[in-house]
């Protein structure tokens, strides 16, 4: 672990009664980075978030912020702040009270505690809203009083789970648009939980997937999307063609494909989006099988020796039916190498 | 959560604790006397018990009365609810305040008010007499029919809360589908209604069977020393006789038959459900 | 026949069933005759007057009151955690805690009063006043828990952790942000307990002694010997007050859907 990392993860063992829900988890985090948990449901990402926050004890390991070790201190003194997907707002508060809560609890009070209360929930738009209770707000307007409520405590960390995923398409873009100016005025260290790769890739400035209780993979939105380090992160971030490498050997289900040029030595895989495909000549034939228009972009589904493989052209080209035979080429040099293969 | 499990025990430890003490233990004490002769164990105070007349009739009639006031709470319950459930929300609202009520009014007023109505001088013999059906007032004090109205009275307003919240929950376009599809108000009600309702009416029927089995109230009153049932029984072995084995006795079958009552019912709507 | 003609006629008629019997209680218990009677004979508040005159009337409302508001309270401080524990917490014997905490609901009341009798209060000379109090917490146990059960199911449980996360303890927690969320549903036990225990009559029957008695065992006791109208008043009198109590809770709280 470097010295320099805020929040580092060692070695972290977390565990529902007898079920390991995460194994030996090492990570650190920077001060000030915005930081996106990435995996499907019980991969083991909510754990992980709950335990920083310190609802969870955990099995073995070390959790250190600032370089202090925070495993066993408990979760009201640890200025951890979180955001929880159902917003947790209490019902019978008004939002005032509700932004006012954790600040009253530090024996805040009077004019010190109304400025700070206001404050915070001018910084998220919601002044006008003081007096009335939670039910009486709209979902996105919850979960910015649930944000104002951990932001007045001037956290440490900013844990936020799946803050996006309650809201619909507009909404989620002025949310996206919030966290980020509040992690720039504030300089807060957020990490956000999702299980969206769009979500992530759009927000973090570092993204660490999940599978399994264990980190796949950890890099920025570019290293995730354009590089992925295995075939799970892969399939998660859309390639649709993936296929490993056996004996020297590309593999597809039922026998080996013959590429133009060598395969990379040093690859485990290789994966290729439905756009990297070259459709219209190469070495290999296939059948279109199904085709769908999309606006911008044809999609086609073709029966080939390898499979059935899934290749996207601009929709400025002509349209071929189902039952046409089209030859089409797996460009190595356009695919991204996996390390390893699940 | 976060809760450690041995906090979550502490907390609900003393409560159970408490109901085990004062209830289980006192019970299973009480239990055990109607099992025992001197030191070793035996069942011949349930042969004896059994084997009075007296007792046969008290037991039958309970179990008699019990079958009967669950059925013919059925058969209201499911007309009243019904009707509540297609009220316009105000007088819904009306309707269930004024089924809950009587709830909340002590039983032995309830009961009491039954005296005013079949008594020797009661509004029934006067209007009896009045239109010439009788020169003699009829006797219903004390008789079977005013235990079975008593109990009715007091137990019907359960079964009705029970079938309206199953008919509440109900899909709303069942019954409508069904008569698209053809069927009589008979088979609406026996195919659509009595189906999907049929966990409401074991509730209902639970809680009306068993009540009207453990009650003591309206036989003591509308029974009297004449039409005993089994907690009047209790009572009467224990103040008149000191007869504390019989009194074990009737609480073993009182206990069985609740649980019984529970079981059996819970069995046929899981049987009839799986159909 | 109509339908809506039939619906009528069906609730008309369970009205009169259920309200019928207690409007000829008020009726009977103004009576200005010696012996109880419908329709009355003449107008009097003579028999209301002679409830607050009869002096066992008096001290067993007393008890009844003593009772129904005292094991209320202190099967609330048993149910209230108890529940908690139950919704929060998947305990082991969770299933056993529920079944035995529910089960005075199941045995019959009788036959716990008599076994408190024989060998708690007799063999032990112990206070009969308590015993009726442990019986009546014990018989009031399964409603606290059953509603105050529903309401905490009701209520979200990642409030309380968002409080700790505010710097709270977990028993500030609790009172902080659930107690205030489940005040109407421990009202609303508040009140079912304190009905069912003050109409209780089974498990007291048998514990009473000089000077301990219930009301309604007063009640039932008062009738074996005259049938003069005052039990009417009385009655009538209670009634009422439970009228009253659960007209205001439902104005309130909306009860019913509690019960």
């Amino acid at each position: 672990m470097s010295d320099s990392a805020f929040l580092s993860l060692e070695k972290l063992t977390l565990a529902y009664g007898d079920t390991v829900a995460v194994k030996d988890l090492d990570l650190s985090i920077q001060k000030g980075e915005l930081v996106a948990f990435l995996g499907p449901s019980g991969c083991g990402k909510t754990t992980t978030m709950r335990s920083i926050a310190g609802l969870l004890k955990p099995k073995s390991g070390r959790i250190r912020l600032e370089g202090a070790d925070i495993t066993h201190v408990s979760a009201n003194k640890r200025s951890v702040g979180l955001v929880f997907q159902s917003y947790a707002l209490f019902p019978h508060l008004t939002v005032f009270e509700n932004v006012a809560f954790g600040l009253r609890l530090k024996g805040i009070s009077g004019a010190e505690l109304e400025v700070r209360v206001v404050s915070g929930l001018n910084s998220v738009g919601l002044t006008k809203f003081a007096n009335r209770k939670p039910a009486e707000l709209s979902g996105g307007q919850q979960q910015r009083v649930a944000l104002a409520r951990s932001m007045v405590m001037e956290p440490k960390v900013l844990l936020l789970d799946e803050p996006l995923s309650n809201l619909d398409a507009r909404l989620r873009l002025e949310m996206r648009t919030e966290l980020q100016r509040v992690q720039r005025d504030t300089g807060v260290t957020m990490i956000f939980v999702t299980h969206d790769q769009g979500e992530a890739l759009s927000l973090a400035d570092r993204i660490v997937v999940m599978l399994n209780g264990a980190i796949e993979q950890i890099g920025t939105p570019e290293d995730i999307y354009n590089s992925p380090a295995s075939a799970f992160v892969a399939d998660f971030v859309g390639f649709e063609n993936i296929f490993p490498i056996e004996n020297g050997r590309l593999r597809a289900g039922n026998g080996p494909i013959e590429l133009a040029g060598p395969l990379p030595h040093d690859a485990a895989g290789l994966a290729w989006r439905p756009r990297m495909l070259t459709l219209g000549s190469g070495p290999f034939q296939g059948t279109v099988r199904g085709a769908s228009f999309s606006g911008s972009a044809r999609e086609y589904l073709l029966d080939t020796p390898f499979g059935t493989l899934k290749a996207e052209v601009d929709a400025a080209l002509p349209a071929h039916c189902a039952g046409a035979a089209l030859a089409f080429d797996l460009p190595i040099e356009k695919a991204a190498k996996l390390k390893r293969f699940n | 959560m976060f809760h450690s499990r041995a906090e979550a025990l502490a907390l609900a430890l003393p409560a159970a604790v408490f109901a085990a003490v004062i209830f289980l233990a006192p019970v299973v004490i009480l239990l055990s006397e109607g099992l025992r002769n001197a030191d070793s164990w035996t069942i011949s105070a349930y042969t004896g018990f059994l084997s009075d007349p007296l007792n046969r009739t008290v037991f039958l009639r309970t179990l008699k009365l019990g079958a009967m006031v669950t059925a013919l709470a059925a058969v209201i319950g499911y007309a009243a609810a019904f009707a509540i459930v297609n009220l316009p929300a105000k007088g819904k609202g009306r309707m269930i305040g004024l089924v809950v009520l009587p709830l909340m009014i002590s039983p032995v007023a309830r009961t009491y008010a039954w005296i005013v109505i079949l008594g020797r001088t009661g509004i029934v013999n006067q209007a009896l007499t009045s239109i010439g059906l009788t020169d003699e007032p009829v006797r219903f004090l004390f008789t079977e029919t005013a235990v079975f109205v008593g109990l009715l009275q007091l137990f019907l307003p359960l079964m009705i809360l029970a079938l309206i919240s199953a008919l509440e929950n109900m899909p709303k376009d069942a019954i409508p589908a069904a008569r698209v599809l053809g069927a009589n108000w008979f088979q609406v009600f026996s195919r659509v209604i009595l189906p999907l309702t049929r966990e409401g009416l074991v509730i209902g029927g639970t809680l009306v069977f068993t009540g009207s089995l453990t009650a003591y109230i309206t036989p003591a009153i509308l029974g009297g020393s004449k039409i005993l049932m089994l907690e009047t029984l209790l009572y009467q072995r224990v103040t008149v006789a000191n007869d504390f084995v019989s009194a074990s006795v009737i609480a073993f079958i009182l206990i069985v038959m609740s649980f019984a009552a529970n079981l059996l019912l819970k069995r046929l709507a899981t049987a009839r459900s799986k159909r | 026949m109509n339908p809506r003609l039939f619906s009528a006629t069906v609730l008309f008629l369970v009205a009169a069933f259920l309200i019928g019997p207690f409007i000829i209680i008020v009726a009977a218990s103004l009576s200005a005759g010696e012996t109880l009677a419908f329709p009355p004979q003449g107008f009097s508040l003579k028999w209301v007057a002679k409830v607050f005159e009869v002096e066992s009337f008096r001290e067993s409302f007393a008890m009844s009151m003593l009772l129904a508001v005292g094991g209320t309270a202190a099967a609330l401080t048993l149910g209230i955690p108890a529940s908690y524990a139950l919704s929060r917490y998947h305990l082991p014997f969770g299933e056993a805690v529920r079944t035995v905490v529910a089960l005075p609901i199941i045995v019959p009341g009788i036959i716990v009063g008599l076994a408190l009798l024989r060998y708690l209060v007799v063999p032990f000379n112990f206070n009969i006043t308590l015993a009726l109090f442990l019986a009546h917490t014990a018989l009031v146990l399964p409603y606290s828990v059953r509603v105050v059960s529903a309401s905490l199911n009701n209520l979200r449980s990642d409030i309380e952790e968002a409080a700790v996360l505010l710097g709270s303890s977990r028993a500030g927690a609790f009172f902080r942000v659930v107690m205030p969320n489940i005040r109407s549903g421990i009202l609303a036990a508040f009140i079912l307990g304190f009905v069912t225990s003050f109409n209780q009559v089974p498990v007291s029957l048998f514990l009473s002694g000089p000077g301990v008695r219930t009301l309604p065992i007063d009640m039932l006791s008062y009738m074996e010997i005259t049938y003069d109208p005052s039990v009417a008043a009385l009655s009538a009198l209670l009634a009422f007050m439970s009228i009253g109590i659960v007209f205001l809770a439902e104005r309130f709280l909306g009860f019913s859907r509690y019960v």
